[in-house]
């Protein structure tokens, strides 16, 4: 039985598609106001130079380092409790967003959901995703200035913000490890009689840890900088300080925080690769 | 113990899987289903064991229609029937110990099924089944480390753990090499026969098929094309139902020249005698 072998399909598609992304560069390019010569030129190079000379050098006097080190600490704090928080809100949202845990896929083909069950499966999976949008689009900087709001000043409207982002954020990303976990052990437990909890922790969740291990880690390391950032809208941690030292021209204390920034990031990074070094 | 009549099975792709398939089985009864590959074996198999709905047509367990189960009824018929894959049905990550008393999982309560992951019940009975497939050393090995044959004797002692009326093996075999091929089928037929379990397995290899079991359907295009008893299925019988599947034409011819891969450890097949 001889067939044709299939002809080569066309190549106009990538010209078009690199046309249209060379266009959305420009057009970017322009709209954003990119200004090399006045970054580059003698004037702003100038400038430059010299507040960076002026930030030397660091404040290390006692009250500085007080501050630094009690502002790390609580930057530290802030990120590994606001994950932990994200870990907590995203592990129950993922499972409301993972179809193949609701209504679709292997554990469904034995039986046929009646029609009530189904339109509540899938209701709760469109609204899972929903919430788990809104809590990822609107950035943490956001979440805190809300926060703030609620609940006052200090390193606490901090945690609740990185908790809501970032949960929303791992909620996502477990999801899709759940639906993309090998299905085949799942078939062989269900047709052994288990129930849907007992599939999930003896064949879903089993397959599914290592990389929840390490996308919760990954966002650790994202967390501790954007702790940093936070105390700007009040929210606790160095950030806060930082915004203090710039707004009253207190270059050499500035200097002192940005290093414990610094210190502090680089250890989150090595503690949390030792982590996964050993968990995953 | 089964009763199907009419079976059909349209995936939702459209391609037809199974076409009016009726069958009796007998309580401990042991059937080979043989058949090229892409023939609906697995299918039926699937819905067999009440993880697949069929699109048509009547499946009778004991006397009881299984589409009209309720869920929990039908997780209760499903712990009575065992299955035994091809390959990849177990858990990797686990322990094998977990990985065979998953067995019980039908029965436990899901807090008692969490808490085994934690302390393991039944220590002792995943040890007996291990010790029955031979490999008692390996209760706290963790299973991604084992071969696929070592792997595929765990999935053998889990449906022992789960102790099933009947034990449904699709293809055991036939990733495991030859050697090894015919002792798993001979300690699945030796177990099920003990114990009075009905076993219907699905083989690749037409000589185990022959050599083993006193009943061979051949299923071709997702029909059954024959039903017999091993002296009855001849050459020509065979050939039309691989007809056009070039790979298992020649394993036929090995097996018409007296050859078989599973050597002296396969009983002689008459037909094919030279």
């Amino acid at each position: 039985m001889a067939r044709a072998v299939a002809a080569r399909p066309g190549r106009r598609a990538p010209l078009l598609v690199g046309a249209g992304l060379a266009a959305l560069l420009a057009w970017s390019w322009q709209g954003t106001g990119v200004d090399l010569p006045g970054l580059l030129g003698g004037e702003g190079l100038r400038q430059i130079a010299t507040y960076v000379a002026r930030l030397f050098p660091p404040d290390l006097s006692a009250r500085a380092w007080r501050d630094a080190a009690s502002g790390a600490v609580e930057t530290f704090a802030i990120s590994l409790i606001g994950s932990l928080l994200a870990v907590g809100l995203g592990l129950p949202l993922s499972l409301a967003a993972t179809r193949t845990l609701l209504y679709h896929g292997i554990l469904f083909e034995g039986r046929r959901l009646g029609p009530g069950a189904r339109t509540a499966r899938v209701t709760l999976h469109a609204a899972g995703k929903a919430l788990l949008n809104l809590l990822r689009t609107i950035p943490e900087i956001v979440w805190a200035l809300i926060f703030v709001f609620v609940v006052g000043l200090g390193p606490f409207p901090g945690v609740l913000a990185l908790g809501v982002h970032t949960g929303g954020v791992l909620g996502k990303l477990f999801g899709e490890v759940l639906e993309d976990v090998d299905p085949a052990p799942l078939e062989a437990l269900q047709a052994t009689g288990a129930g849907r909890l007992a599939i999930l922790v003896y064949g879903v969740l089993p397959q599914a840890l290592p990389q929840f291990v390490s996308y919760a880690l990954y966002r650790w390391e994202v967390n501790v900088r954007a702790a940093a950032v936070l105390g700007f809208v009040g929210a606790g941690g160095l950030g806060q300080r930082i915004h203090v030292a710039i707004s009253l021209f207190q270059e050499h204390e500035l200097l002192t925080l940005i290093l414990a920034i610094y210190v502090s990031v680089t250890l989150v990074d090595a503690l949390s690769a030792s982590l996964r070094a050993r968990l995953v | 113990m089964y009763e199907l009549t009419g079976i059909r099975k349209v995936f939702a792709a459209g391609s037809v899987a199974l076409e009016d398939v009726s069958l009796r089985v007998g309580p401990g009864e042991h059937v080979a289903f043989i058949g090229p590959s892409g023939a609906g074996k697995t299918t039926l198999f699937r819905i067999l064991n009440l993880t697949l709905r069929p699109t048509a047509g009547a499946l009778v367990f004991e006397g009881q229609d299984v589409s009209e189960l309720s869920d929990a009824e039908l997780r209760r018929v499903r712990t009575r029937i065992g299955t035994i894959y091809q390959q990849q049905n177990l858990v990797g990550r686990l322990r094998v110990v977990h990985n065979v008393l998953a067995g019980h999982l039908g029965r436990w309560s899901a807090a008692a099924a969490l808490a085994s992951l934690v302390r393991p019940r039944d220590v002792a009975g995943a040890g007996r089944a291990l010790e029955q497939v031979g490999m008692p050393e390996k209760l706290w090995a963790r299973t991604d480390e084992l071969s696929g044959g070592q792997q595929q004797r765990v999935a053998i002692a889990r449906v022992l753990v789960q102790d099933p009326d009947v034990i449904l093996a699709d293809e055991p075999v036939s990733a495991v090499d030859p050697s090894l091929a015919v002792s798993i089928v001979t300690l699945l037929r030796d177990l099920s026969h003990a114990s009075r379990k009905t076993l219907l397995m699905n083989l690749h290899s037409v000589d185990l098929a022959l050599g083993y079991f006193p009943r061979i359907v051949g299923v071709r295009d997702g029909r059954v094309r024959f039903d017999l008893s091993p002296d009855k299925v001849g050459p020509e019988l065979l050939a039309e139902l691989y007809a056009g599947h070039r790979d298992e034409e020649q394993e036929l011819e090995q097996l018409r020249d007296g050859k078989n891969p599973f050597g002296a450890a396969c009983r002689p097949l008459p037909g094919f005698r030279k």
